[in-house]
């Protein structure tokens, strides 16, 4: 059909999880003002930041995200008193684990910005876009996702295989 | 100089030989003495065959010894005449504590219950009483004041010492129980000094590169077959409905394949975080020889540097994640 298919950039993508009523307006504020940020976010909305589960960012990761934003109120503003404040050290700890694990922490970006604050989303996004861009696709938790089985390279099948006894137990199997 | 050198000579000596001497003690302790364990034996049984005759308990949880030598395995007794076949040994590995959670139900609801405890069983057992899953008052807690347990997969036949005892243990700091009903065992000598190999182990994979530690989880996550079996002997995980088990929406994949191993480890982890007492049952019992507990040490020493918090030291209401200042630490948020 195309006679010549083009070839595109890399393009980040990135996921935003949002709370419902700073980021999110924030970031309606941000449309609204006409303000211009890259399209590789995808937003999603949260009712609050304490609402977001360290699952979802290794989702996130898992289907493809080459960054993850998490953006609520400012300590202090959350609508349900304390959710941002439990958000805070869930993340912080949860930063630790995915360092520790061997995940570049450039890639999951964490941010207060409240409804009045356009402009800082669209510094926050662009900033993060373009990092991403630099620093190109997020193989780690997408490889993964996209093995059936552990390469033999990766040890433990290897042993199986240079094992004689056990390589001529599965030789014999007719 | 016929003062002076007899002087330097003495000055010299005895701290040449205090250290010396205080590296023979410490070779000394690390091999424990098998009388002691036996000493530890008959107060528990002692103790165990007076609640249970004074009817102050219904049962006691305890070790009953294996069939084969060097092995216990856990039992729950109810007669004084049963109490007499406990014993406590480094083979009584297990964490007892598990029996009484939600996820092993009934066991509690007949009433009061004794368990024998080492202090990083009392520590899962003071975390279970802060999240509500048991109360003091339905326990009679037998410490033990420990002097360490067998590691897996190690020479059974001989007694205790540095090349069979548990990882854990070598870097144990709970030996002595606290804020039990009874003690049994009194550990006169000091212990010795091991080798930290699992802090030295997480010192290192801290130090590697990033790829480098996402190579050495991916290998070992790779080895997982997701039995589950971290999951069932921890005795914090007690929710009727794992989160990893749920299918709408699903979570974490849950047959082995890579990308649902590497979740359920990070999972697990996490909701471990601020409250693994640090048992080291999950690596026992891990078929794979998965280093799990280097997940659990590194997870708590983030909350006691960040919260400074540490689970399992007292029965807290809440935990690190649970709670929160205003002023935390929040230099990663833009």
């Amino acid at each position: 059909m195309h006679p010549e298919a083009t070839q595109h950039g890399f393009e980040p993508k990135i996921v935003a999880f949002v709370c419902t009523w700073c980021t999110y307006a924030g970031a309606d504020l941000a449309g609204t003002s006409r303000m211009q940020y890259p399209a590789n976010v995808r937003v999603l909305k949260f009712p609050c930041t304490g609402r977001i589960d360290p699952v979802f960012i290794l989702r996130a990761f898992q289907k493809g995200a080459d960054g993850v934003l998490v953006s609520g109120c400012h300590p202090g503003d959350c609508h349900y008193m304390a959710g941002n404040f439990h958000a805070r050290r869930r993340f912080a700890a949860f930063r630790a684990l995915l360092g520790f694990i061997g995940v570049d922490l450039a890639r999951l970006q964490f941010s207060w910005v409240s409804a009045a604050e356009g402009g800082k989303w669209v510094e926050v996004v662009t900033d993060l876009t373009e990092k991403m861009r630099a620093m190109g696709p997020m193989p780690e938790f997408k490889s993964l996702e996209q093995e059936e089985q552990w390469s033999g390279a990766s040890g433990a099948f290897q042993t199986l295989a240079d094992d004689g006894e056990l390589k001529e137990a599965f030789d014999s199997i007719t | 100089m016929y003062i002076f050198s007899p002087c330097l000579a003495l000055a010299a000596a005895p701290t040449g030989a205090t250290s010396m001497n205080s590296k023979a003690q410490k070779i000394k302790a690390a091999g424990i003495d098998p009388g002691y364990y036996q000493a530890v034996t008959e107060a528990i049984r002692t103790e165990a065959a007076k609640i249970l005759m004074e009817e102050t308990v219904v049962g006691v949880v305890g070790y009953l010894p294996g069939r084969r030598r060097g092995t216990a395995h856990p039992a729950l007794i109810t007669t004084a005449e049963q109490a007499q076949k406990l014993i406590f040994s480094p083979a009584c590995v297990n964490n007892l504590s598990l029996y009484l959670t939600k996820a092993k139900k009934g066991v509690l609801n007949k009433g009061r219950i004794g368990v024998v405890a080492k202090g990083c069983d009392m520590r899962a057992l003071a975390g279970l009483m802060g999240e509500s899953q048991i109360k003091r008052e339905d326990l009679h807690i037998i410490g033990v004041a420990c002097a360490g347990v067998y590691g897996f997969g190690v020479d059974r036949s001989a007694p205790l010492s540095e090349t069979n005892i548990a990882r854990k243990c070598r870097e144990c700091n709970v030996h002595l129980p606290e804020g039990a009903d009874f003690s049994a065992g009194a550990l006169t000598t000091e212990l010795s000094d091991m080798a930290p190999i699992e802090a030295e182990e997480m010192a290192r994979i801290e130090a590697l590169p990033q790829a480098e530690r996402w190579a050495f989880w991916k290998e070992h996550f790779s080895r997982c077959i997701r039995c589950m079996a971290c999951r069932q002997i921890c005795p914090f995980c007690y929710c009727e409905q794992c989160l990893c088990d749920k299918n709408r929406p699903q979570a974490v994949e849950n047959s082995p394949r890579p990308a649902g191993n590497m979740a359920w480890h990070i999972v697990r982890a996490m909701h471990l975080a601020g409250r693994c007492g640090g048992c080291a049952e999950c690596e026992r019992v891990c078929p794979m020889d998965i280093p799990l507990n280097l997940l659990n040490r590194r997870m708590a020493r983030e909350l006691k540097e960040l919260y400074d918090y540490e689970a399992g030291r007292a029965p807290q209401e809440k935990g690190p994640l649970a709670q929160y200042r205003e002023d935390d630490d929040q230099s990663f948020i833009k």
